[in-house]
């Protein structure tokens, strides 16, 4: 039996007391390390499918007026394939039942809404999109809303099951809680919403044509019927033709002719929000880091204490090797040794206990900390490099516990 | 075999304060020159100063005053790395309370400097088993300490000092765990080995059967040595 698992064994407590804290210790980064690594990969992801590349948004709470007329502009420069108005307003549905329940109403023009959505949720929706007019443009009617309404609604899957609602159902929509003031629409159909796509939020998400939208919530007109034109819209998505959409010489030669025709709005480019998102996924790991370090510190200190408590137990058996004249590095050795041993035993309870801990919240946990589980990531390298650390910071421990070994006095130590 | 040093103290004092407010002379200007091959017996009563004598002989301790010598050269101006060094391959101890290692059988223990040494596995364990069956310990090899008498742990004490050849053997009581023909076995034992060897022997004993065997005869009194002749 080699003198190190002799040892292990006969401190059996310290050696599990000390496996424990590293565990611990590393399970904390595992699990920060995971689900925000792949929280923020799932954002990074679905901002890289995305169907459009620009994005034209207005600052604080104005959102971009004249919507129609600037989609209609943008669609006439070179390489834009479709740009999208989306207004989000949330309204009240009076359902067929009598019950009446807040839901968040996106405003889009049908065909324009399918030119911009990318490969992972453009699935999600019927095509073509059954909302009546694709372009919007008949009850628009340049700006004086006079045209048929459309009246056509689609609903969440789960939205329409929870509340037993079919294709030809009649849901009154209204922007405040007063019936008699709400609009009836027409279900028309259904779109999908996987949550770890769009979130719980899109459970409770209705689509209708844009203009019917803006005239149910006074997003058309200011001041009634009558009054200004507003045809506003929250943001504008824009979508580049073929290699232009991957083209950021393109993208920032649309990028620039988008801001000149808008130019009291933000105009930003998926590139560099991906880019802004990556530095941001940096510092938060970053982050995740350092609060993990507080942590691993503990750990090896803990680790650095059980080796230096062993080389006291021990006084007599090191005085007798040293005594014998052993080579100080074969003691240093041993205390390396057994050091390794306990932190890359604590290291795979971590690990797995991390690993264990992420998987149990995604099955059994609840809201958003099992949605933000259920996107972990494990990546092998960032977990491989966690446990190479650990155990060559174990070092710094074993170096501690051999330093106190190699200063003992024999004749204190054999006494 | 090592070489056989000649080992010598000049005007060496050491002293302790562990423990205790006022400090402990355990040695006091203490002269002494080992010749290579010296059969030496030390007696003298508890606490006079003779395990120190021995832990600065056996580069285990440094001295509070005077110099150790080692074939004439200071051993305060060896590094801790060389006294080792010389600890394993030049000294044998044979300590009073043993000092086997627990972890380890009766052949482990013995092969222990000599793994230290880089020796090969199968040589080391031929010259273990050896020693062993010289000590008359043939039969208990694989036994662990806490499975030995008294006597027994003694006798594999004596074959792991021996394990290197050393040149300087010293030992502390070597016999005061075993009875007659035991210690005559131990005492003819170190004896041939020196005879074979020339190793200089210095044994600490109260034994006169042990003391009378030595050539040259040492008493300590309070940290002094009061008497130095040739043996009985």
């Amino acid at each position: 039996m080699s003198p190190s698992r002799w040892t292990l064994r006969h401190h059996r407590l310290q050696a599990i007391l000390a496996v424990a804290s590293i565990g611990t210790a590393v399970a904390l980064p595992v699990v920060l390390l995971s689900v925000g690594g792949g929280v923020s990969q799932h954002e990074l992801s679905q901002l890289e499918s995305s169907g459009y590349q620009l994005s034209v948004s207005a600052a604080g709470v104005h959102g971009i007026s004249g919507a129609h007329a600037l989609v209609s502009q943008i669609e006439s420069l070179p390489n834009v394939a479709a740009a999208s108005p989306v207004l989000s307003v949330p309204v009240d549905v009076f359902l067929p039942t009598g019950a009446v329940t807040p839901a968040l109403a996106e405003g889009v023009i049908p065909g324009a809404f399918l030119a911009t959505q990318g490969p992972t949720t453009a699935g999600l929706f019927p095509h073509p999109l059954p909302l009546g007019d694709p372009s919007d443009l008949a009850h628009f009617a340049n700006g004086t809303y006079a045209g048929p309404a459309a009246l056509d609604v689609l609903v969440a899957s789960p939205f329409a099951l929870d509340f037993g609602l079919g294709v030809g159902s009649t849901l009154m929509l209204g922007a405040t809680t007063n019936r008699s003031a709400a609009t009836p629409f027409t279900l028309t159909g259904e779109f999908g919403v996987p949550a770890s796509t769009l979130g719980p939020a899109a459970v409770f998400a209705i689509v209708l044509p844009l203009s019917d939208l803006q005239q149910m919530t006074g997003f058309a007109r200011a001041g009634g019927a009558d009054g200004t034109l507003l045809d506003q819209a929250d943001t504008v998505e824009v979508a580049l033709v073929g290699p232009a959409a991957t083209d950021v010489a393109a993208i920032t030669a649309v990028q620039g002719e988008v801001q000149r025709l808008a130019p009291f709005y933000g105009v930003s480019a998926l590139t560099d929000q991906a880019n802004e998102l990556r530095a941001s996924i940096g510092v938060l790991n970053g982050f995740y880091l350092a609060l993990s370090s507080v942590s691993l510190t503990i750990g090896l200190l803990f680790l650095g204490l059980v080796l230096v408590r062993r080389v006291e137990a021990d006084r007599r058996t090191i005085g007798i090797r040293r005594a014998l004249g052993l080579p100080a590095a074969q003691i240093a050795l041993g205390l390396a040794r057994d050091g390794l041993v306990l932190a890359a035993a604590g290291g795979v309870a971590g690990v797995a206990g991390g690993i264990a801990v992420v998987v149990g919240l995604a099955r059994l946990g609840s809201g958003t900390a099992a949605t933000a589980a259920g996107l972990a990531i494990f990546d092998p390298v960032t977990l491989g490099l966690l446990y190479a650390g650990v155990l060559f910071l174990s070092l710094g421990a074993s170096a501690v516990a051999a330093r106190a070994a190699l200063r003992l006095s024999i004749p204190e130590a054999l006494r | 075999m090592s070489p056989v040093p000649e080992v010598a103290l000049r005007e060496v004092s050491r002293s302790f304060f562990v423990g205790r407010p006022e400090e402990v002379r355990a040695l006091r200007g203490v002269s002494l020159r080992l010749p290579p091959g010296d059969i030496v017996s030390v007696e003298g009563p508890s606490g006079c100063g003779k395990t120190t004598l021995l832990n600065l002989l056996g580069l285990l301790d440094v001295p509070t005053q005077g110099e150790v010598l080692w074939d004439d050269r200071s051993v305060a101006a060896r590094s801790e790395r060389e006294r080792a060094r010389l600890r394993l391959t030049g000294v044998g101890f044979i300590f009073q309370r043993f000092y086997l290692l627990p972890t380890m059988t009766a052949r482990e223990n013995v092969e222990l400097p000599m793994r230290a040494l880089g020796r090969p596995a199968a040589e080391r364990r031929a010259r273990a088993d050896h020693l062993l069956d010289e000590v008359g310990l043939s039969h208990r090899r694989d036994a662990f300490p806490h499975e030995l008498s008294g006597g027994e742990e003694q006798r594999v004490a004596v074959a792991r000092a021996l394990a290197n050849a050393p040149g300087l053997l010293l030992a502390d009581e070597p016999t005061g765990e075993l009875d007659r023909a035991n210690t005559d076995q131990i005492l003819d034992l170190l004896l041939r080995v020196r005879a074979e060897s020339g190793a200089t022997l210095l044994l600490v004993t109260h034994n006169p059967r042990v003391a009378a065997r030595a050539s040259r005869h040492l008493t300590m009194e309070d940290g002094r040595i009061v008497g130095d002749g040739p043996g009985a």
